[in-house]
């Protein structure tokens, strides 16, 4: 723990039933710094993300941001400042781009309806889809769907924003210009963490990357070093296993 | 006098009877609509205790389990020992109370068609439980409710013919006014009362429709 930790997560525990799906995750993340986790489907990834900004509640173990714990009571507050992107974007079907991106200002921060328009227009800008304002979600395609969702989360001007495999739902031809924009985020100093398995993303943006397995930490350090000599046998296998596929 | 007189002479009756009508209809559809929306937002997000949930499902299962003539007689002769209701009152209350039995089921299908990411999405940028329901469930389980909700204007404009056996002079007890005093005459009268609920009926539709196409968004079923 060092005193610029901006996130940290602290031996979260988490069961469905019988099966414990978490089994003391632990680490933290620097302001600026970009953390990418990876590993095999059902290894406990999308539900560490989840009990972050608690959508999913964790049995045991503390989240802080900015030192502040999360707890039920402090919630709306602190997912104000936590964005997070679904793999299925999840953008409101009924209102427009403009909109989808001015709503959780005005409602949730208080923001004018001007001021939430200027910003929402800037984040548009920032995905590259500043003409796309009057458009429905149904009239998107999903890479754009899911830029929109990524302005949408920034315009609400998060500490941190939390990832949950944003590019599986996309057609391959539709990941790169996702992965464009993080990769953007991630050099101008964004706060992320990643859920994903776009290798190329992680090799590229991680300062580290975060191996999980059965509800465990396998391993975690920098991306040259764990993708070239990862000391552990089921990380090189996993990692062996996406480079021929990815 | 031939009967096109005296349905010309008295049309402005008939006219009145479709005022009175038209007021029950709009009383009762309101009250379905507050009533019916409000158990329904009880039982999707309400709290899940039995005490809560069980009166709930107890009133939907007896308001439209029972005839409605029967109800109109409880709520009528039934309530005037307690209260000094009017058989239009009773007809309010039993139409509406009914209604709002339906109204809870159109509007809890049209919640549950809404897909969970929504709600998710919305509580994941810190927006309340409430707020997400007002802003983004709301709007969109409300395109999905106006085709049912048609029918059931459809359904309760006829149905307020009904409240005929209390008492309540509208639209069918003065077409019946004027079969009693002019001796016969069942079948063209009631062919003009017919027109006349088909009418409004027709028209309600249609501004229904037009309130669907002017709500409609890309991404919503359209018929």
């Amino acid at each position: 723990m060092t005193d610029t930790a901006i996130l940290q997560v602290e031996n979260i525990r988490k069961r469905f039933g019988d099966a414990e799906v978490l089994k003391g995750i632990s680490f933290s993340l620097n302001r600026g710094e970009t953390k990418v986790v990876v590993g095999p489907s059902g290894s406990g990834k999308s539900t560490l993300l989840r009990c972050i900004n608690r959508l999913t509640s964790p049995d045991s173990g503390k989240v802080l941001l900015a030192e502040e714990e999360v707890k039920e009571a402090n919630i709306d507050s602190i997912r104000s400042r936590m964005g997070f992107v679904f793999q299925d974007f999840n953008l409101f079907a009924h209102l427009t781009v403009l909109d989808n991106i001015r709503i959780c200002q005005t409602k949730v921060k208080g923001v004018a309806h001007d001021e939430a328009t200027q910003r929402a227009y800037h984040e548009l800008e920032r995905v590259g889809l500043s003409d796309r304002g009057g458009a429905y979600p149904a009239e998107l395609s999903g890479g754009q769907q899911q830029r929109v969702s990524i302005a949408r989360a920034l315009a609400m001007d998060p500490v941190v924003m939390l990832f949950d495999e944003p590019t599986s739902a996309l057609d391959p031809e539709l990941t790169g210009e996702v992965v464009k924009v993080m990769q953007q985020l991630a050099e101008e100093g964004m706060t992320m963490v990643v859920v994903t398995h776009e290798m190329s993303f992680a090799r590229q943006a991680a300062d580290e990357v975060i191996f999980m397995e059965g509800g465990h930490i396998v391993e975690q350090g920098a991306p040259d070093l764990l993708f070239s000599r990862a000391s552990n046998e089921r990380t090189r296998a996993f990692l062996n296993v996406i480079a021929e596929n990815g | 006098m031939g009967i096109y007189e005296v349905l010309v002479r008295d049309f402005p009756f008939l006219l009145k009877g479709l005022g009175v009508a038209l007021i029950l209809l709009a009383a009762l559809l309101v009250i379905g609509f507050v009533l019916g929306l409000a158990m329904c937002l009880i039982q999707l997000y309400g709290p899940r205790t039995r005490l809560v949930q069980w009166p709930l499902i107890a009133y939907e299962r007896v308001f439209r389990g029972i005839p409605i003539i029967i109800m109109l007689f409880i709520f009528y002769y039934g309530l005037a020992g307690l209260l000094d209701i009017t058989s239009f009152a009773a007809a309010i209350l039993a139409l509406g109370f009914r209604s709002a039995a339906y109204q809870s089921q159109i509007f809890r299908s049209a919640f549950q068609s809404v897909p969970t990411g929504q709600m998710t999405a919305a509580r994941a940028m810190g927006m309340s439980k409430t707020r997400a329901i007002r802003y983004i469930l709301f709007p969109q389980a409300m395109r999905y409710a106006i085709g049912p909700w048609t029918n059931e204007f459809s359904s309760e404009i006829k149905e307020t013919s009904l409240a005929y056996v209390i008492g309540v002079v509208e639209l069918t007890r003065q077409a019946h006014y004027i079969i009693s005093s002019t001796q016969g005459n069942v079948l063209i009268v009631f062919a003009v009362v017919a027109l006349m609920y088909f009418i409004v009926n027709k028209s309600g539709n249609s501004l229904l429709y037009g309130l669907e196409r002017k709500l409609a968004v890309p991404g919503f079923g359209k018929r």
